[in-house]
């Protein structure tokens, strides 16, 4: 996550990027990673229902009473 | 009664929903009620996001006053909505479920990835491995197994994409907490999307 964000010190950073760039399977881990939130962000869209948001303005309707 | 104009900025809504305008309120919800809902499902679930979705504009309307555009209006809101559901949350038993983790990743004696290419790159290929539908309850299914500090540090830095400082003052931890929390709930939702797909692990 570190390495993701560009927290890292720069030498362990530059540290990182070279294992990375031999190394198959980190590479392949690191690509992979990455689409991870975006996966998960799509799978978890949902739509308010309008019943929902109906019940909401009558509630708040009686608020502003 | 005169009706905000549709550009207005949230903190102009805000200020004028402080002074009484029912109508600036009623158009900040009309801004902010579907990622609300969305959050609240991602935190809690569908069953009681309403109930946070309301808890939320109720505390909104209330303290509305107090915002002095220390934060983003968003950021703000966003804190309501979080701490409504983590409230709400903490206001049920949890069914003890399996936890998730049985799917983190292994590593050999040397520190290096004992997982295949192969399974690593099924995890990002599960939206198209797996029917939209499938992939969806399984990933309200396995974010809902996470730990909670898992969950939330999550759903708030990946699936909300708030900022790591955000979630770290939101949640009222260090950002380097933030981080591991986040990189943790990513890997078992990985190794259970993987294991789903059928990878032998």
């Amino acid at each position: 996550m570190e390495y993701l964000e560009g927290v890292l010190t720069p030498e362990v950073n530059a540290a990182l990027e070279a294992h990375v760039a031999a190394c198959e399977r980190c590479s392949a881990f690191i690509a992979s990673y990455r689409e991870t939130p975006r996966i998960l962000r799509t799978a978890t869209v949902v739509e308010l229902p309008a019943a929902i948001q109906q019940s909401l303005r009558a509630f708040l309707r009686r608020l502003q009473r | 009664m005169v009706v905000p104009p549709a550009d207005s900025s949230d903190e102009t809504l805000a200020a004028r929903a402080a002074a009484g305008d029912d109508h600036a309120f009623e158009e900040i919800v009309a801004r902010y009620e579907r990622r609300v809902f969305r959050l609240a499902c991602r935190l809690t679930s569908e069953t009681d996001a309403p109930d946070v979705l309301q808890n939320t504009f109720l505390q909104v309307y209330r303290h509305l006053p107090s915002f002095r555009g220390e934060s983003l209006f968003a950021t703000w809101l966003y804190r309501i909505a979080t701490n409504a559901a983590l409230m709400l949350r903490r206001g049920r038993t949890r069914k003890p479920s399996e936890p998730l983790d049985a799917f983190l990743p292994r590593f050999d004696e040397h520190g290096v990835h004992a997982d295949l290419p192969a399974q690593l790159l099924v995890a990002s290929r599960a939206d198209e491995l797996l029917d939209r539908q499938v992939l969806a309850e399984k990933a309200r299914a396995g974010i809902a197994r996470l730990p909670d500090v898992y969950r939330d540090a999550f759903v708030l830095r990946d699936l909300e994409e708030m900022s790591t400082t955000d979630v770290a003052q939101v949640l009222g931890v260090e950002p380097a907490t933030v981080r591991q929390r986040v990189h943790r709930a990513r890997l078992m939702l990985r190794g259970y999307l993987s294991d789903l797909v059928g990878v032998k692990r």
